[in-house]
């Protein structure tokens, strides 16, 4: 809004970001047995592999650089503001599933946190054994009976389903989301200080359990594929449900899955 | 008589015995309290209880994992988890019908490949204990009787929230052992099934078990 300077260079890297996202989606062979929840996986694949190659030359290193820089404790109490705001959310969006319980639970998290915790600062309901209660409109979403629907990958935003997205995409173009009183603030170069600040905390809060992925996972798209989708899933189920559905491990043509001597190499 | 024994002795004496027979008990005691391996056979949240507190424990003291020394991790796995693990079931289950499939020298093969992967899953867990991570059970659901149970945890850090871990386990007749094991709610043998799939219809389980090595020497 100051200055147009910086738009040129703006239009630039986005040309460059969309000609790369067709290069990889074009570029990437179609899958021969697609996941039945994964019918898009030729896309999805391409965007993942765009979305890797854009966290690669950005965001990592900032998260990385962000890390190292930036004491502990000071990290803590950004995750921990933002967590607040979240909190927020996490509580309607109990309340929308007529969930009273986690509604008030979480209201009195974010009363706690905001007065006792220092504006947020510090996670003290949590220390008092007032753990976190996540929510969100997806599950929402989920809960009030919507599918799932196929998996997708977005943009820049990753691991999604159609339900999902539609929710999260949806909900910010509507002007509801975790992100609405960051999106309240007037001052643009404050408003986009905070939105880089919650993107960079975001990102290193997932630092860890991606060098976990990549030290453990065969297929790292897979592996993400499905660890989102099983904890999408926990998630509405848990709440339709009130329990958790264990995963069942038996195969059709293996009717025998019981723990049978046999079946087994001794 | 035994007592009057002991009232030979003046009565300083007397309290002076008493004190380091109390003394001796009690090292005694805790030397075995810290000696003491899980047992298999108790209620499966003491058993993980029981788990989970021995390596978290050495984790917490060891000067080698202080420094972020990941073999060293690796290797308290190895130790103090793995004994208590089927991962020969959790690898079976994994592949699913393709178990089958494989003759037992590949089966074998395949189970020794996917340890790797295993340790590295519970190390990763791991390597996030700070000094004050606690783990503490969850009130236990479903039958106590049955073969096939869950026990349900949630560990506690320092910093960041709590993480719930949940272990499933199966009754044998060494006590219980673990075979899958929950974060976050997502399953480890269900986040696997798929990889394994794609994998073996690519190249074969040859094809799995090349790909699971290759991903052990990283």
């Amino acid at each position: 809004m100051k200055n147009n300077k910086p738009s040129s260079k703006h239009r630039r890297t986005g040309l460059a970001a969309t000609a790369a996202a067709v290069l990889l989606v074009s570029g990437c062979a179609s899958v021969e047995s697609p996941h039945d929840r994964d019918p898009w996986e030729s896309y999805n694949r391409g965007m993942f592999a765009f979305n890797d190659t854009v966290d690669g030359a950005l965001l990592k290193p900032i998260a990385y650089a962000y890390r190292d820089l930036t004491p502990q404790p000071a990290r803590s109490c950004v995750s921990n503001i933002f967590g607040n705001f979240g909190d927020v959310w996490s509580a309607l969006n109990s309340m929308l599933q007529g969930r009273g319980h986690d509604f008030v639970n979480t209201l009195g998290r974010v009363l706690f946190n905001s007065t006792m915790g220092l504006g947020g600062c510090i996670d003290v309901a949590t220390m008092n054994g007032a753990y976190k209660i996540r929510n969100d409109l997806g599950t929402t979403l989920g809960v009030w009976g919507l599918d799932s629907g196929p998996y997708v990958v977005l943009p820049f935003l990753g691991s999604s389903s159609l339900r999902d997205s539609t929710a999260t995409l949806g909900g910010a173009a509507a002007g509801v989301s975790a992100l609405t009183p960051v999106f309240a603030i007037n001052d643009v170069p404050v408003r986009n200080s905070v939105l880089g600040l919650y993107v960079v905390d975001t990102r290193e809060g997932l630092l860890d359990a991606d060098e976990m992925v990549n030290r453990t996972a065969l297929d790292r798209y897979s592996f993400i594929r499905d660890a989102y989708l099983q904890q999408r899933d926990a998630m509405v189920n848990q709440r339709r449900s009130g329990s958790d559905a264990l995963p069942d491990y038996s195969d059709d043509d293996l009717p025998d899955y019981s723990d049978a001597p046999g079946a087994t190499t001794q | 008589m035994h007592a009057r024994t002991l009232s030979f002795f003046p009565n300083p004496a007397r309290r002076w015995a008493a004190t380091a027979l109390l003394l001796a008990a009690t090292l005694l005691a805790s030397v075995a309290a810290q000696a003491q391996a899980p047992n298999p056979k108790a209620a499966p949240n003491d058993f993980v209880q029981a788990v989970a507190d021995n390596a978290l424990a050495a984790v917490k003291q060891d000067e080698a994992v202080k420094r972020g020394d990941l073999n060293r991790i690796n290797q308290l796995v190895d130790e103090l988890i793995l004994p208590y693990v089927n991962f020969e079931k959790t690898t079976r289950l994994a592949a699913g019908r393709y178990w089958r499939q494989a003759s037992p020298a590949q089966q074998q093969a395949l189970v020794d490949a996917f340890r790797g992967t295993l340790v590295r899953t519970y190390s990763g867990a791991l390597a996030q204990v700070d000094q004050v991570s606690k783990i503490t059970m969850q009130p236990f659901r479903g039958d106590a009787n049955a073969d096939d149970v869950v026990a349900r945890s949630l560990i506690t850090q320092s910093n960041g929230p709590a993480v719930g871990v949940d272990y499933r386990l199966e009754k044998t007749p060494e006590g219980w052992k673990v075979y899958d094991i929950n974060i976050e709610n997502i399953w480890l043998i269900q986040n696997y099934r798929n990889q394994f799939a794609q994998q073996i219809q690519q190249s074969g389980i040859d094809g799995l078990i090349a790909a699971l090595n290759q991903n052990n020497l990283k």
